[in-house]
């Protein structure tokens, strides 16, 4: 372990004040389930952390009128379980239980969880060459063992997964991150949170050093009662997805999808949304063959490495039953 | 029952590295970062330069422990850190001492060193990868090519030919306790605490080793937390550890990272599986042959013993096994559940299901039209063959007469493709040569010190359930000593001979103890009043030999060697044997296989312990299960080693992955194989259900897989 400072600020005011004098290399520990692992592995080695973890203005879940108000610091366990959630974002509560092991849920917080690193493997070890961690020393996953890399967002520089399954919901449903730091405090759209790597593989969302995200506002949406989140895996607990798909759908009298929401997670280097793919849906009845075409437009620019082709049709197959799924609970 | 149940739930049970000791320091290892080559240079200055670093070592004087299977007492014959030669990457190029455990591992972090690469070979097919045939290689009758008629030539005119090629991949057993023990020196005496199947090899190991005494050396292994094959001999940290705590005069503990464990232990080794079978038109197998390529070191030949159990499987007038061994640059593979017969079975019953479909067959009468009760190898009758009652129950167990024997041709509720397969396994029956010593006390307890380790199987309970039957005393009057060097010999606990052998050597301790307490040969007896009656609390000891085995084995085991007996002994051949029956679900859109439910029917002669026997049964499955849509070492041929050595990512079976397994057992003693009349389970348990698993997996798609694991992307 490599010495660092600790601190543990009593308020989040607290938290900004010590961002704005931090030292370079500051980071923020929350629930630790991934900076503590990377720090064993060496992929991290801060010079301070911040814990936030015991903040009480960063807890709480409430519902008003018109948006779900999660704080940054709640775990992923008390998400999974909670009697809004769970009927009116079938997708945000399925994401969450279907994430990690209850363990880990039990640790995790939602703002921590939001900007998880990716378990590229070669990215995890220390010792092999990777441009996320190391700038400059190449990818080994580009020549070597590929079959979870992404097929979405990459670029010659990286392939890495967006490796979460909470953000990929949170997508779908237009979330809102709220952020503070020393110049204030500022709302992202979920949309915006994450970059792909393009020419700079390391940075991996839009936050600054100095940014702490303090809740996550979900707004209501009828599409979240006929939602849910499907995770395809190598087995049926603690795996990260070879595809998902978190979907909603609003469904009228007639049997005509009014909405529709499509997001794609474990295939991309971000959290992706198909707005094609929604559009296909819309004004039209839910057939098998649009939930499927829906699925092909979803997945048109894929572009596959080495040894990952399979997972284009899988992810395919992954957004069609998804819809498949949402489109029953929709007209339920 | 289970005697130390709630001490293992309640963290009482003290496993290999939970011994803590006043003055305790930390060791760490380093790791070689090439795939082959030299050493050139070490730096250690970071790591010394780490506050609490005691001390950073890179060489040792230790002599080679010698390899297990070649008369030796290591999981491999190379103790690193002796010159600077780079076997594979993993191994091991300086161990570090600290005072916390934090202290050694950063400073084993930031040990650097300069290699001189040289090329490496990863796989079976690789080029550099240098291929042996093993009858030629090791000239030892149990290893040579098994010729039974001319396979080849009544194959050739048969009607009916089968002939497919396997592929298992390595795996390695990651079981939940890591490597790792606690170590520290008495005056001369030196102390070993540590999660092993074998206290013996790591006795006798450490005494060539360090050239001192064995009876300087004293081992416990009183729990391990998971074995399974990688703890069965002397691994390559223990030497280093006794020297370095001797030198600090502080006893010190080392537990491997999880990562570390996929090099600095052993694995199961990557098999390649020829099978040809001819039959007649009803499906009668006539010939069979199996040809095997596995895996092995540069530096051992680890062998290979595929064709022992298939050779066996059927009643076949003709058989031909030939097995090679391909040296590769990896640590020395091994002993790994099952080790051979799990891979073989995959590759022989799908076979014999491609055969039945072929003639079409109903696979379970195809293989109870091909039993026999005379061993095709020896002409020796088996002590006892219930493969088809296994067969016969589980079918109606499972209900397997509503299958459809059309693939593709069954659906579940939610459209998912259903398969039904079948496949038996068996594995061979040994019995190792042990000592047993029981006290009778005054309170009426008896103590129990039998050779014997507990790896989570229930040796305590099992032997404790004799003893408590055969006096007619409580369970709770019995105290069982095993994995203890200060109190018994301690051969390894392997090849399901851990029962089959302990069992024997307390019934035979039982009787000399009845006649030590003067008290009749059979019935209840009432412990503390003869021991009353005899004046003091009485002890007796005992030897105990498998069918044949002569007193030589006892000096083989009581100087650390191996003295394992079958499973061909005078006169009969012993089998433990199985029938798998197994359902998939295989989605109809994703793919996602899943196994809703199996039934197991095990003959493993008597059942001596019914819980721990059908939870030994369960574990088995499950990871036949893992084995057949799961595990896989990975390798990247860039940079050599394994890849995937955490859990996360060498995805082994979890709970959600399980389901329904029902378990039963035919539970005929064998009486000429041992006086109890039980035969070995732990491992015959996981032989045949990968293989039920991928011909299910063909009943359920049409499709026949040639290499494990069958994941999403073969089914897609």
């Amino acid at each position: 372990m490599k010495p660092f400072a600790y601190t543990a600020p009593s308020s989040v005011d607290a938290v900004v004040e010590a961002l704005r004098v931090a030292q370079p290399g500051t980071k923020i520990l929350a629930g630790g389930t991934t900076l503590y692992d990377l720090m064993k592995l060496g992929v991290e080695a801060p010079s301070a952390v911040i814990d936030v973890h015991r903040l009480p203005e960063l807890t709480g879940i409430s519902v008003t009128d018109s948006e779900l108000v999660l704080g940054a610091g709640v775990r992923m366990a008390d998400v999974s379980d909670h009697p809004v959630i769970r009927p009116s974002y079938t997708a945000l509560a399925e994401s969450i239980w279907r994430a990690a092991s209850q363990q880990l849920r039990n640790m995790a917080t939602l703002g921590g969880n939001l900007l998880q690193r990716t378990r590229c493997g070669y990215f995890r070890d220390a010792d092999m060459p990777c441009n996320k961690r190391n700038p400059g020393s190449g990818c080994a996953a580009m020549e070597g063992v590929d079959r979870p890399h992404a097929l979405l967002g990459a670029s010659s520089l990286c392939s890495a997964t967006y490796a979460g399954d909470f953000a990929i919901a949170l997508l779908a449903f237009d979330a809102v991150v709220d952020v503070v730091g020393p110049r204030g405090e500022r709302s992202i759209p979920l949309a915006e949170l994450h970059v792909e790597p393009g020419e700079d593989p390391r940075r991996e969302h839009v936050l600054d050093v100095d940014e702490l995200i303090v809740r996550i506002r979900v707004p209501l949406t009828e599409a979240g009662r006929g939602s849910t989140y499907l995770k395809i895996r190598d087995r049926e607990s603690y795996a990260f997805a070879l595809a998902s798909a978190a979907v909603g759908l609003v469904i009228d009298g007639a049997g005509i999808v009014t909405e529709s929401r499509i997001a794609l997670g474990g295939v991309a280097t971000r959290p992706w949304r198909a707005v094609e793919a929604e559009q296909s849906l819309l004004g039209q009845p839910l057939t098998a063959a649009a939930a499927r075409r829906a699925g092909e437009i979803a997945f048109a620019a894929a572009r596959p490495g080495r040894t990952n082709e399979f997972r284009i049709e899988l992810g395919i197959r992954t957004v069609a039953d998804a819809v498949r799924t949402a489109g029953e609970r929709a007209v339920r | 029952m289970r005697v130390d149940a709630y001490d293992k739930v309640t963290g009482k049970a003290l496993y290999g590295a939970d011994r803590v000791l006043p003055g305790m320091a930390f060791a760490a290892l380093a790791l070689a970062k090439i795939g082959r080559g030299r050493v050139s240079g070490v730096d250690t200055s970071a790591a010394l330069a780490v506050p609490g670093v005691l001390l950073v070592e890179t060489k040792f004087d230790l002599a080679s422990p010698g390899f297990l299977m070649g008369g030796g007492f290591g999981f491999q014959s190379l103790q690193p850190m002796t010159d600077d030669h780079i076997a594979y990457r993993g191994q091991p190029i300086a161990i570090v001492v600290a005072e916390t455990p934090v202290a050694a591992t950063e400073a084993a972090e930031a040990i650097t060193a300069e290699y001189e690469e040289e090329p490496f070979a990863l796989h079976l097919d690789s080029e550099g990868a240098t291929t042996l045939v093993q009858e030629e290689a090791i000239p030892l009758p149990f290893l040579a090519d098994i010729k039974v008629g001319d396979a080849d030539a009544v194959i050739d005119s048969c009607a009916v030919r089968i002939e497919e090629t396997f592929e298992h991949p390595p795996q390695h057993a990651v079981p939940m306790e890591l490597n790792g023990g606690v170590v520290w020196w008495q005056d001369d005496r030196l102390i070993v605490h540590e999660g092993t199947q074998n206290a013996n090899a790591v006795r006798f190991g450490l005494a060539q080793q360090l050239g001192i005494d064995a009876e300087l050396i004293e081992v416990h292994s009183p729990y391990v937390g998971g074995g399974f094959g990688q703890k069965n001999s002397l691994l390559v940290h223990i030497g280093p550890l006794a020297v370095v705590s001797r030198r600090l005069g502080r006893p010190v503990k080392l537990v491997l990272a999880r990562t570390q464990t996929f090099h600095n232990g052993s694995f199961r080794p990557a098999t390649k599986h020829r099978i040809r079978l001819g039959a007649d038109a009803t499906g009668r197998i006539l010939a069979a042959v199996h040809e095997v390529d596995q895996q092995t070191s540069r530096h051992d030949l680890f062998i290979a013993g595929h064709t022992e159990v298939t050779s066996r499987l059927y009643g076949f007038s003709a058989f031909r096994g030939r097995q090679r061994l391909v040296q590769t640059d990896v640590q020395t593979p091994g002993y790994m559940r099952a080790p051979f017969e799990s891979p073989s079975m995959f590759a022989f019953e799908q076979a014999v299901d491609e055969l039945a479909h072929t003639v079409g067959r109903d696979p379970v009468q195809l293989r109870l039209d091909n039993d026999t009760e005379t061993d095709p190898v020896t002409g020796l009758p088996f002590s006892s063959r219930h493969v088809g009652d296994c067969l016969r129950r589980g079918a109606e167990l499972f209900g397997w007469s509503g299958r459809n024997p059309e693939p593709g041709s069954m659906r579940a509720e939610d459209g998912s493709l259903v398969g039904w397969g079948v496949a038996i396994g068996n594995y061979p029956g040994s019995i190792v040569a042990a000592n047993a010593t029981l006290t009778a006390s005054a309170d009426g307890r008896v103590t129990v010190a039998v050779d014997g380790h507990e790896m989570g199987q229930g040796i305590r309970s099992t032997v404790a359930l004799l003893v408590a039957r055969d006096l007619g005393i409580p369970v709770a009057d019995v105290t069982v000593q095993v994995g203890d060097t200060t109190v018994g010999t301690q051969h390894l606990t392997a090849g399901s001979w851990g029962t089959a052998t302990a069992l024997p050597a307390v019934h035979s301790g039982l009787q000399e103890l009845r006649k030590h307490l003067n008290v009749a040969d059979t019935g209840d007896v009432d412990v503390a009043s003869a021991v009353a009656d005899a004046g003091h609390a009485v002890q007796v000891s005992v030897g105990s030999l498998g069918p044949g085995q002569t007193a030589d084995a006892l000096a083989q085991t009581n100087t650390g060697h191996l003295a394992i007996s079958g499973p061909v002994f005078p006169g009969f051949v012993t089998f433990s044997w199985i029938a798998h029956f197994v359902e998939v679900h295989v989605e109809p859109t994703t793919c996602r296989i899943r196994v809703p439910r199996v039934v197991s029917v095990a003959d493993c002669g008597r059942v001596a312990s019914p819980v721990t026997a059908a939870s030994q049964v369960r574990g088995g499955v499950i990871w036949g299960i893992g084995a057949a849509l799961r595990e896989e070492s990975m390798v990247d041929d860039r940079v050599g080693g394994f890849l995937n050595t955490t859990l996360e990512e060498y995805p082994v079976m979890v709970n959600a992955d399980v389901h329904r397994i029902d378990v039963d057992f035919i539970d005929k003693p064998d009486y000429q194989f041992n006086p109890v009349g039980v035969k070995g389970l732990g491992e015959v348990s996981m032989v045949g259900a990968a293989a039920a698993v991928a011909n299910a997996v063909h009943h359920a798609t049409g499709r026949r897989h040639h290499r494990l694991p069958i994941r999403i992307e073969h089914v897609l």
